[in-house]
């Protein structure tokens, strides 16, 4: 076999591995926001019950619980983007944040036993949403990394892969759940 | 579960009049060793030089007998400190355990079963032989747990059928239960690639580790830098080791200055601290009323039993409640 010919085939090799790996890559980010998703969905789900078992008491908070089920009803609108859920997911998390906040401030509904459930369930859903989205942002770097770096981003030019962005990790996020605080027991 | 200033207040008060006691049956027995070792030593050293002697420059003999000899002088050396060591386990680890928290039981004899290391997917392959002793079972806080001293052996046989062992695992090997629901299974390992190559190299062979299951990159720079995750599931992987589980874990493994194993299988949490020798012996030639010597102990066991605290393993917030 002539040089010229193993060189070619040894590029073609190359080629095929690093067009594979840009692949997976991008696989693994639709992978893993396929799971985020899930878990975004089961906190959703657990919204109407949420608020029908708050807003008997709660008068002053009526704007954060609207602002909450119009939220929701615009995430269980079909076709939004990967953006836009995102987006979602941050004004959510910051008006449930609220609410639960308020409840401390309602003796019945500390001493409620569903809203405590409630409570629950959402300290749960919210621990595995904050360890998918840490997956994602991992997959997202790792590709977004792969489209900058030399010699996938000549591939990945040619394949028209566009950078993604990650989810913004709020700051408290970082901290863990204090649940001595949460329950206030 | 008592503090480690507790835990010292007790042994140099309460276990004081036994350890009077133990510091001169230690004397004794040291004095024994030292004056039996001696003429051991001389008795040796004459039949060896006779051995020279008569065997004509045969040097084979000669070493065959060194070989006998030392092991001989090994055998009586742990017959003579056997009594001693017993008895140190009985008066002082047996009352310790029992104070740090009354709910543990020890077992000096026994150790973690085999089927617990193995289940612990931290080592890929099965070890061909176990010991250990230094079982210590029971509940902290509501939570199960057991640790023993732990050692696990490989067995290696080259082409003229001589065996050799050599070590897979030698320390403490801590079984308790986890605080969150899980079904995948997570190990993080000490990380030797990424030390020893660089985070490129390392990475890379990290990544091709064809024995573990997925690479699971962490956000917490320090973390990253000790250890290596490996998981069968990403996000679980992230929803068991919070910021907060890291932190402690980099803090546990800095406090036992030892390598640190840690492994999420079946609902259960596996420790394994590499301290590669035997834990909880006493030494002849090392009195226990000695600070240092005292603290090792104290140390060693506070540190263990006080994992489900360390790690806020009995905090059930999650969905085992």
């Amino acid at each position: 076999m002539s040089t010229p010919l193993i060189v070619l085939i040894v590029i073609v090799i190359l080629i095929i591995l690093m067009y594979n790996s840009l692949v997976a890559k991008k696989n693994q980010v639709d992978n893993i926001f396929a799971a985020v998703d899930t878990q975004l969905k089961k906190r959703y789900d657990l919204i109407p019950n949420l608020v029908a078992s708050v807003s008997k008491y709660m008068e002053h908070e009526k704007s954060i619980l609207n602002e909450v089920t119009k939220l929701r009803a615009e995430a269980n609108r079909p076709n939004i983007s990967n953006e836009h859920k995102m987006a979602l997911d941050a004004k959510m998390s910051a008006a449930l944040g609220s609410i639960m906040v308020a409840v401390e401030n309602y003796p019945e509904l500390k001493a409620n036993k569903n809203v405590l459930h409630l409570q629950h369930s959402l300290n749960e859903v919210e621990a595995q949403i904050a360890a998918a989205r840490r997956a994602y942002n991992q997959a997202v770097t790792d590709y977004n990394n792969a489209l900058e770096q030399i010699p996938t981003n000549i591939l990945a030019t040619m394949m028209h892969y566009q950078p993604k962005k990650v989810f913004e990790i709020d700051k408290s996020e970082r901290k863990n759940v204090n649940v001595k605080e949460l329950f206030n027991t | 579960m008592k503090s480690i200033s507790e835990l010292t207040d007790f042994y140099y008060k309460t276990l004081y009049p036994v350890l009077q006691e133990l510091e001169k049956e230690r004397e004794a027995v040291k004095s024994r060793v030292i004056k039996l070792g001696i003429s051991y030593l001389i008795i040796a050293a004459f039949i060896g030089v006779v051995i020279l002697r008569y065997s004509n420059g045969e040097i084979d003999m000669f070493l065959f007998f060194c070989f006998a000899a030392f092991t001989l002088g090994a055998i009586l050396y742990k017959y003579l400190v056997k009594g001693y060591k017993s008895t140190f386990k009985e008066k002082i680890i047996a009352p310790l355990i029992k104070e740090l928290d009354e709910n543990l039981e020890y077992l000096p004899k026994r150790h973690i079963d085999e089927t617990y290391f193995t289940r612990s997917r931290l080592f890929t392959s099965r070890p061909d032989r176990v010991s250990g002793n230094d079982y210590i079972h029971g509940k902290i806080d509501g939570v199960p747990i057991q640790l023993s001293d732990f050692h696990a052996e490989k067995r290696h046989q080259d082409s003229k059928n001589n065996t050799s062992w050599t070590t897979m695992f030698q320390g403490l090997f801590i079984v308790s239960e986890f605080n969150k629901n899980f079904k995948g299974q997570t190990v993080v390992l000490p990380d030797r690639a990424q030390s020893t190559f660089g985070d490129l190299v390392g990475n890379w062979l990290q990544s091709n580790n064809f024995s573990r299951s997925e690479l699971v990159k962490m956000d917490n720079p320090e973390f990253e830098k000790e250890f290596v995750v490996y998981s069968t599931d990403q996000v679980e992987a992230r929803y068991i080791l919070t910021h907060t589980l890291m932190q402690k874990l980099l803090h546990y493994q800095k406090q036992s200055k030892h390598p640190l194993y840690a492994s999420f299988v079946g609902g259960n949490i596996y420790l394994a601290i590499a301290y590669n020798k035997d834990l909880f012996e006493a030494s002849v030639f090392h009195s226990l009323l000695k600070y240092k010597i005292a603290m090792e102990y104290l140390k060693t066991l506070h540190l263990a039993v006080g994992v489900v605290k360390e790690l806020n393993l009995n905090q059930k917030l999650w969905s085992k409640i």
